[in-house]
């Protein structure tokens, strides 16, 4: 009862929102050419996506964003374990990340197009450069807020350095690792779709640019609906990812 | 330096930090006879902790010589809440006969096994988050004694449960030191819980720990934790401790 309360509580802002942008595109009292009405959007975005150019474009986002998404992650993963594990890989690799975390992602891209070219190796480095720091940190932090007990524990049953990080530090700093992988997910989003305005052809990033300079505002909708979709699916890929491999937490 | 035979513990010294840092325990001699059950009582602060800690092997001594019993291994339980939250209870059982290369069903028999003498049956599949303290120091004691190490290392086990369910783990684990006839080296602030316990106590100094005292706890076993109060010499024992743990 209440969740149901909670529910209809807080789908009545968005409908309303949508209902009176509906109501005021049709009636013109947004120009409807910069602001189609929601159901003119909807129809067009299923157009798209059936007559496959939405999916296409969906399906070269994706590809980039998961190759960037996993070719920054692990390695992070596994540098961050490894600093929380050693001080001298800390040391050595801490005040870099440290500078290299604050750059804004996107601010890098001209220089990285400059270093590897307007290509998709690009496109992925940009997306595993903005990933790859926000895991190392949240498996460094992870690893670090082990319980000491727990670490002194399995070292007294004669856990060496390998074991000890396979069967207590990994385990140990998944939920931190985990939710570093949410905020790393989003930013991956924002940084694909930022890189593809800029830099490419296809994909729904240059899809929703190229929509709004020809002031094809229907498409440009389109796209901004797919790259909400996308997002939403791959927070729940996470999510259920988590389900699975973290299960402790459930 | 570390020898086999019984648990003899000559002039040992532990500092942390190195030769000129903190000196947490100075000089500690102590002995007990293989199967005794020997309670260590001490100040806060004095080396307790640091002592189980030397003789598991996480933190080397400064000087002094070790003997362990039986063939050297120990077991050891930490202070505070040492359960691997992402194991399961008969996987933190099965911790230290996982990494000895235990098959994995002699491994499952023995952790069942376990659970069931300390009251756990049907919280074998279950997270340490799902689990009562009671319940986790439990599991932490039953991974201890898995391994049947001669030796077992427990660092103030019960000092966070509620007296009910300590009497009541108290008497598991004096079952299971019965038949399993390993060397327990039981860290307590407890006056009442070592004379329940051991054999023998052995109180030190504040810090640097040292052994200032041992007695021979005299009362006949089973012990009643309630009558053991009404025993003739109790109170006398009791304040000779008592005493002992005074600055
Ligand atoms: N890792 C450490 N580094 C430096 N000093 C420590 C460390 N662990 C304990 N100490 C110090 O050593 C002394 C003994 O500690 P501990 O063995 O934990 O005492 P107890 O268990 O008897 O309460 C204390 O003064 C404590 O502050
Ligand atoms: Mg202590």
């Amino acid at each position: 009862m209440t969740a149901g309360r909670t529910i209809a509580l807080g789908l009545v802002l968005p409908l309303a929102l949508l209902v009176l942008w509906q109501v005021a595109s049709d009636r013109e009292w947004i120009n409807p050419i910069f602001y189609p009405a929601p159901l003119h959007v909807l129809e067009r975005t299923w157009d798209q996506a059936t007559d496959g150019r939405l999916a296409h474009d969906a399906r070269v986002t994706t590809g980039r964003l998961l190759w960037g998404f996993l070719l920054g992650t692990l390695p992070g993963l596994v540098v961050g374990v490894a600093a929380g594990v050693s001080r001298a890989v800390r040391d050595l690799t801490y005040p870099l990340a440290t500078a290299l975390y604050v750059v804004p992602r996107i601010a890098m891209l001209p220089l990285v197009l400059v270093a590897m070219g307007i290509n998709d190796e690009a496109r992925v480095f940009m997306v595993a450069f903005s990933v790859f720091f926000i895991v190392f940190f949240s498996a460094l932090t992870g690893v670090e807020q082990v319980d000491r007990e727990c670490i002194e524990a399995a070292r007294a049953f004669g856990a060496g350095r390998a074991r000890l990080g396979l069967t207590v530090l990994l385990p140990g700093a998944a939920p931190a690792v985990f939710s570093g992988l949410r905020v790393a997910m989003g930013f991956a989003l924002i940084v694909i779709v930022g890189t593809e305005f800029l830099a490419a052809n296809d994909g729904l990033g240059a899809r929703i640019w190229t929509s709004y300079q020809i002031f094809d505002f229907p498409s440009m909708y389109a796209g901004i609906v797919a790259v909400t979709v996308l997002g939403v699916l791959l927070a729940w890929a996470l999510l259920g990812l988590e389900w699975l491999l973290v299960p402790w937490r459930r | 330096m570390v020898v086999a035979g019984a648990l003899s513990l000559r002039s040992l010294s532990v500092s942390y930090g190195g030769a000129g840092g903190l000196c947490a325990l100075d000089g500690l001699d102590l002995d007990a006879e293989p199967g005794e059950f020997h309670a260590i009582l001490g100040p806060s602060g004095c080396g307790k902790s640091t002592l189980l800690k030397c003789l598991a092997g996480l933190i080397p001594a400064t000087s002094g010589t070790i003997g362990l019993p039986g063939d050297g291994s120990v077991a050891y339980v930490p202070q505070g809440n040492s359960c691997f939250p992402w194991l399961r209870a008969e996987e933190n059982v099965a911790y230290g006969l996982k990494l000895r290369g235990t098959p994995r069903a002699e491994r499952q028999r023995r952790s069942r096994e376990l659970l069931d003498t300390l009251g756990l049956t049907g919280f074998a599949r279950a997270f340490p988050a799902k689990l009562s303290e009671g319940m986790r120091q439990r599991v932490a004691i039953a991974r201890a004694f898995a391994v049947d190490a001669p030796l077992l290392l427990m660092d103030e086990p019960l000092s966070a449960l509620d007296f009910q369910t300590k009497i009541a783990v108290q008497g598991e684990l004096l079952a299971l030191w019965r038949e399993r006839r390993c060397t327990i080296l039981y860290v307590t602030h407890d006056i009442d819980e070592a004379l329940a316990l051991a054999d023998r106590v052995t109180v030190l100094t504040g810090r640097p720990g040292r052994a200032r005292d041992t007695v021979t706890v005299p009362f006949a076993r089973p012990r009643d934790y309630a009558g053991l109060r009404a025993e003739a010499g109790y109170p006398e024992l009791f304040q000779r401790l008592y005493r002992g743990l005074e600055p």
